[in-house]
């Protein structure tokens, strides 16, 4: 029981963490960046438990619970993307009038429900963990209360994420039911077996799982509720959402298509191919046609989803580096895209101000270290060396070129795909730095917490860019459990 | 060895050259924007100690008996076996040396043209500079890419920020343009190093092209991986009909950045050509090479007969690269030597002489803020020695013997006669079309009477200043003495040459 607990101690930690924000933001109400500094405080010790944990695989809570470096991975990268959250959003949550205790609190439970789903290895676990990630998202995404965007955005992610929910949670039961098993390992033993894979419910229970599965990661055609959502939102927690639930629902999709259904790969590659061109072409199509820049970066989030969608494919096909793309390619999609957001951020700097593309027009001239940071993002974000999107988008075409057919098809679409969207990012930095300043200055928030966000996240991208090979040790290591 | 040669012989004078403008444009981020000619010296010194440096690096090539000299590997991302690799020999020893020429003369031709933004300017140019020297120095096919991919960014800038009036339609054309091409290269790039490591069990040398050359031997793979270098490449030099980019490109860019791309970007599709997508897929390069030789005769005569149509005079010289750089893929695909010879002899005589012209135009629209044809006339009468430097820089560009530019065309029409007499008729036509679009603009601009645009500007109309002169002199003093002596720099590249046809025949017949 104790070694239970000590497994599990990351998820604890959190947990505590988040109720020490709450008793923190009591105590000392005038304060108001004391929150922040505890839920710093705790993701630093998280991030320490979990390099402790990353040397070796241990089980938990009868093997519900899988610790070890696939964990310590997520785990690290989930601690990243909500401590970059954390810096950047106090000072703009502030400026509206909103609380930031309450936030910061929201985040971590949604960090608890990241490390479940990486941690777990069967199917109840696995729902709940994701239940929890997806919740405190809901939450977030009508956290500006009096701004009816962020309400009607908010209520098309509840309803159409508990509406995914259900569909999901129907095709696990199916599935569970029917292999009589909930153990992922277990399911994909019984798949394998003459009796198992042709089972009658197999067939339903996989296209449940798979729509399940492609609304939460946002793939054509089941996004609908992406945009509306991102852009209702406050600016750093659309970055949020856009980053942690995603990659949470990779890791799911990993679980659940990489682990427990591998057997039917032939069944589901066809049909997730598809989705992942679909995805990636109506993503970047949209995007072109983007005025407000928030919308742009959602559909564009749209887009990356089926750039990750490849290295699903690729390691359906039996490529193990398909999963360690996947993998990358979250960490430097997190850093990359926080930090695009981050930017949005630091440019809407008065309370009510949306972000059009016209509105950008100059700031390179008025602001020039932003505007490079900003450039710096648009460019990984293109996958133009040497940054990290750079890097991820080569892991992921390499994976899928490793295994042939139809993932290596997938590997050219990809890479059309990319040039399309270069158009609507370059686009960006043509405002930026090749237009005339804008006759409405934007006001630009010039928060310390809010500037180390972005530089951390500066850092980070170049860092994957220049010197991957750490990370992709990291990443071997981590799949190799 | 001599004295150059042992001064550098224990340093990583690779990594110097090319990692030093990069480090020159950290330095002005740090440098104040409101001291301007500061940045400018600066600017002008990393690129002249950089060209210093590349010379100094010259007469060691010869004396190394390997194929590449100063050779310098480091492990990169070992998962991959993706290294660090640079590495000289005399083609791409030429071509470093025309950059950081080139380079340091653009930084002093924008001294007056680019009063705007002047530190994020040769920021840009400086990386620039870096990338383009990384294209050539590198050996493995990852950190190539990279280079590749990165000179993209500041020439973006470059066009986009000091351009003229359509500058964001030019730049983002020539942005997608050129990601497109690249983009599949990445992925045949990709495809070649999972080849290697399925056949070999490892990734070591899986991205080094000293080791993949003559072991891809799958036929599917060398035709659709040569296809998707050759697109890259082609859409860079720009062969017909990937062109369409060029002519707007150019006459957008500010005068330096017309002068890199025609100079040295250009080149790199050529260079492509020759370093990697032949020695690496000789046999899909000989499936592709009909197609490509049309395709190049095409360009030769398309690009000179609408050159004579042309009303501006950068689109006219833009199109006349198009002619002259379809001599370069013309020569490269001869596969002789004469053939090959000629092709890089044209590479670096385009970049001396293509740029020498663009240098003469922007001097010339300094003065008149014009490029419009139709309004120059009799400018000779006014300035004397701008209209002789002029046409100094276009009878070598026509060919004229004793100037540089007709040993690379004489050589690859000879090469191209050896492999295919009627591709060489029909490319010989073009000599005479070349002398007819120069030679009329020449005359529509500096002869007769002094035309009443030109008479309007007054006292503006000014000879050529003194640092206009230092920016041209080298150019011109290295086209006569090519043309005079091209040996030099045939000897200089023939290891290379003689290492091309090898791996071109397939590393079968030398």
């Amino acid at each position: 029981m104790t070694g239970d607990l000590l497994t599990i101690e990351p998820l604890l930690i959190v947990a505590f963490t988040a109720v020490a924000v709450l008793i923190s933001d009591a105590l000392t109400p005038s304060r108001r960046y004391a929150p922040i500094a505890v839920a710093l405080a705790g993701l630093g010790l998280t991030s320490w438990v979990l390099l402790q944990q990353s040397g070796q695989t241990v089980t938990a809570l009868s093997g519900a619970y899988i610790g070890g470096p696939f964990v310590a991975y997520l785990g690290l990268i989930g601690a990243a993307v909500v401590a970059i959250t954390l810096l950047i959003s106090p000072d703009h949550l502030a400026a509206r009038r909103y609380p930031s205790a309450e936030f910061a609190t929201t985040l971590l439970f949604a960090l608890c429900g990241a490390i479940l789903v990486g941690a777990s290895s069967d199917l109840v676990t696995l729902f709940i963990g994701l239940e929890l990630l997806v919740i405190p998202g809901y939450l977030l995404a009508g956290y500006a209360k009096r701004d009816p965007l962020s309400t009607e955005g908010a209520v098309k992610y509840f309803l159409l994420g508990s509406f995914s929910s259900a569909i999901l949670l129907f095709g696990i039961v199916l599935l569970w039911g029917s292999m009589g098993t909930a153990s992922l390992t277990g399911i994909a033993t019984a798949l394998s077996s003459a009796k198992g894979g042709g089972h009658p419910a197999v067939a339903v229970a996989l296209a449940l799982i798979t729509t399940g599965v492609a609304f939460k990661i946002a793939a054509v055609p089941f996004h609908y509720w992406t945009p509306d959502a991102y852009q209702g939102s406050p600016t750093p927690i659309t970055g949020y959402l856009s980053v942690g639930p995603k990659i949470g629902a990779f890791v799911l999709m990993i679980k659940l298509f990489l682990i427990a259904l591998l057997p039917l790969a032939s069944m589901w590659i066809p049909v997730v191919a598809l989705l992942a061109a679909a995805t990636m072409t109506l993503g970047n199509l949209v995007a072109l046609t983007q005025g407000n820049v928030k919308r742009m970066l959602a559909y564009s989030s749209i887009a990356h989803t089926g750039y990750l969608m490849v290295g699903i494919v690729a390691a359906g096909a039996g490529q193990s580096s398909g999963v360690a793309g996947v993998l990358f390619y979250s960490a430097a999609y997190a850093l990359m895209n926080l930090g695009a957001f981050a930017f949005l951020t630091a440019v809407q700097g008065r309370p009510g101000s949306t972000v059009q593309l016209s509105d950008l027009a100059g700031l390179g001239r008025k602001h020039p270290q932003l505007a490079l940071l900003a450039t710096l993002f648009l460019l990984s974000l293109t996958g133009i060396p040497p940054t990290a999107g750079f890097f991820a988008k080569a892991y992921v075409i390499l994976s899928a070129v490793q295994a042939g057919g139809v993932a290596s098809a997938l590997a050219i679409v990809a890479v059309l795909n990319a040039a399309i969207a270069a158009f609507y990012y370059l686009r960006v930095i043509v405002y930026l730095f090749m237009r005339d300043p804008a006759e409405a200055e934007v006001e630009v928030a010039t928060a310390p917490l809010l500037r180390a966000g972005l530089l951390i996240a500066a850092v980070g991208t170049l860092l994957l860019g220049l010197l991957p090979s750490g990370l992709i040790e990291a990443v071997v290591k981590a799949i190799a459990s | 060895m001599n004295a150059a040669t042992q001064l550098v012989a224990g340093l990583p004078i690779l990594s110097m050259i090319t990692l030093l403008p990069f480090a020159g444009a950290l330095l002005l981020a740090f440098l104040p924007s409101s001291r301007p000619s500061l940045i400018r010296i600066t600017a002008l010194a990393v690129s002249f100690v950089t060209f210093i440096l590349s010379l100094l690096m010259l007469p060691g090539i010869r004396s190394f008996s390997s194929e590449f000299a100063f050779s310098e590997q480091f492990s990169w991302i070992p998962s991959f076996g993706i290294t660090y690799h640079l590495g000289v020999d005399g083609l791409s020893g030429a071509l470093v040396v025309l950059t950081t020429l080139l380079s340091w003369i653009c930084i002093l031709a924008s001294f007056g043209p680019i009063q705007n933004r002047v530190k994020e300017y040769f920021i840009s140019f400086l990386i620039l500079e870096t990338g383009m020297l990384g294209v050539f120095l590198s050996l493995d096919l990852f950190l190539f890419y990279i280079f590749w991919e990165i000179v993209l960014v500041p020439m973006y800038l470059i066009i986009g920020i000091w351009g003229g009036a359509d500058r964001i339609y030019a730049t983002i054309k020539f942005v997608l343009y050129t990601l497109v091409g690249s983009l599949l290269m990445l992925v045949a790039i990709l495809a070649t190093a999972f080849s290697h490591q399925a056949a070999t069990g490892s990734w070591t040398g899986a991205f080094d092209l000293i080791a993949l050359r003559g072991t891809i031997t799958d036929p599917t793979l060398q035709l659709v991986a040569f296809g998707a270098f050759a697109l890259a490449f082609a859409i860079k030099v720009p062969m017909f009909p990937f062109h369409t980019w060029l002519p707007d490109a150019h006459v957008q860019a500010p005068t330096a950045g017309s002068v890199i791309l025609a100079g040295v970007l250009l080149k790199l599709g050529g260079y492509g050509f020759l370093r990697f997508a032949i020695p690496l897929f000789p046999q899909a390069a000989h499936n592709f090479a009909p197609l490509i030789i049309v395709l190049s005769v095409i360009a030769i005569i398309y690009g000179a007969v609408v050159a004579i149509v042309q009303t501006d005079l950068k689109k006219l010289i833009a199109y006349s690269s198009v002619s002259h750089m379809g001599f370069v893929t013309l020569g490269i695909f001869s596969f002789n030597q004469q053939g090959v010879d000629g092709a890089i002899l044209q590479m670096l005589n385009h970049g001396l002489i293509t740029s020498g012209l663009f240098l003469l135009v922007g001097i010339g629209y300094e003065r008149t803020h014009d490029r419009e044809i139709a309004k120059m006339g009799g400018w000779a009468s006014r300035t004397p020695v701008y209209a002789a430097l002029f046409g100094f820089f276009l009878f070598a560009s026509v060919g004229l013997p004793g100037l540089s530019g007709f040993a690379g065309e004489f050589l690859v029409l000879l090469g191209a006669f050896l492999a295919n007499p009627a591709v060489a008729g029909a490319a010989t036509l073009v000599m005479v079309l070349a002398a007819v679009y120069l030679l009329w603009m020449y005359q529509r601009i500096f002869t007769g009477p002094l035309s009443p645009f030109l008479k309007g500007l007054g006292s503006h109309l000014t000879d050529v200043t003194s640092i206009e002169i230092a920016t041209l002199a080298p150019l011109a003093a290295m086209i006569v003495a090519f043309g005079i002596l091209p040996t030099l720099l045939t000897n200089a590249f023939a290891p290379s040459v003689a290492q091309f046809l090898m791996y071109a025949s397939g590393g079968l017949i030398p």
